[in-house]
């Protein structure tokens, strides 16, 4: 029975710190927690962050894709839907852009959730990514019932908003954001999926996050 | 006297070159005051409903969105592109050879001016020099797409 003490000393002490001596590192998102343990007869303390939650999902080639495909590796996620004809098309757009400049790199992946389960099934995700003309081991597109859990996930997990809403146009609210998920399952980065500069920054993003 | 004769005659010929462009119908209206606002609103009405999907340079994406900027579905089914801007389009299409299959929701509340606008604007971008596609024709096409609609 391990016994959690939060010190906010400590943790502005490390945020200080991190912002003198690190300061080409990309921030960490989150809630984080400074864990005391012994070891050793030894008062450790250990920083616990935000990770991304156990999740389970299918793709578009019907591949079950977890926390384990991306184990390791460095990754951009979104949610968006399929059907959708606002922000959508231009997420598409601008995650493409992202695509063609990382397809030959193997530490980084794409992982794009539809939020209308019922609709996009998977081999309507497969028709839609071979219309993009996309490798599905590099950007796997994914669904997953109920619509709640990937609803709860973005939520909770990758900080978008992702829900239904009868009085939008096509019955979905969602965010346009593409997070940057590093190594070890923590959000680095946020960026308006809608918009060309701010993706251009996470290009930039991607590859500090690999020279960490 | 000899110049001054000289000078009418060049103006007559100046004068028969200018009535021979602007009576010129083969060429379309490309440089009326009436082309250049439709395109300015065209334009404007494109980014606001067409561009998230076919994007601004009309280059479409994939084939999940068609393009505009050469297409020949544009070419051939004028009246159609019209009726589906506001009525959407759920059969598949051929454009230059590939299929789409994505349904285009239509925007049922654009007027038949708007569309005119539109259809000018992409109808004299890119690859197309149509001229201008007034009002009066798109409410003729409007009308009668609808009778096939309803």
């Amino acid at each position: 029975m391990g016994k959690k003490i939060i010190i906010p000393g400590a943790f502005l002490l490390l945020l200080v710190g991190f912002g003198a001596c690190e300061q080409d590192r990309l921030p960490i998102f989150g809630q984080r927690q400074v864990v005391a343990r012994e070891v050793n007869g030894k008062q450790v303390n250990d920083t616990v962050y935000h990770t991304i939650a156990p999740f389970t999902f299918t793709d578009q080639d019907g591949k079950t894709i977890t926390n384990e495909t991306f184990k390791k590796k460095i990754y951009v996620a979104d949610f968006f839907f399929t059907s959708c004809r606002t922000i959508c098309p231009i997420m598409k757009t601008q995650m493409l852009r992202v695509y063609q400049d990382i397809q030959n790199d193997p530490e980084v992946l794409l992982l794009s959730h539809s939020i209308d389960p019922e609709y996009d099934t998977v081999q309507l995700l497969h028709d839609f990514a071979a219309r993009l003309d996309v490798k599905s081991d590099k950007w796997h597109f994914v669904t997953g019932q109920p619509k709640e859990y990937v609803f709860d996930l973005a939520q909770k997990s990758y900080f978008a908003t992702a829900m239904e809403d009868k009085a939008e146009p096509d019955g979905f609210i969602h965010s346009g954001a593409f997070l940057l998920i590093d190594r070890q399952g923590r959000i680095r980065g946020k960026y308006d999926g809608t918009k060309e500069d701010d993706v251009d920054r996470l290009m930039k993003d991607i590859k500090r996050l690999e020279r960490e | 006297m000899i110049k001054v004769i000289s000078f009418s005659g060049l103006c007559f010929v100046l004068l028969i070159s200018l009535f021979n462009c602007s009576s010129n119908s083969g060429k379309p209206d490309t440089t009326s005051i009436k082309f250049t606002q439709y395109v300015v609103r065209g334009e404007e009405l494109y980014q606001k409903h067409c561009s998230n999907c076919h994007q601004k340079n009309g280059s479409g994406l994939g084939l999940v969105y068609p393009p505009l900027n050469t297409s020949d579905y544009m070419n051939q089914n004028f009246e159609k592109v019209l009726c589906l801007m506001k009525y959407g389009l759920k059969e598949p299409i051929t454009v230059n050879g590939k299929s789409f299959v994505q349904p285009m929701p239509g925007v049922v509340t654009l007027t038949d001016l708007e569309i005119a606008e539109i259809a000018t604007y992409i109808y004299n971008s890119w690859d197309h020099n149509r001229g201008i596609v007034d009002v009066a024709e798109a409410s003729r096409v409007i009308k009668a797409c609808t009778s096939v609609n309803q």
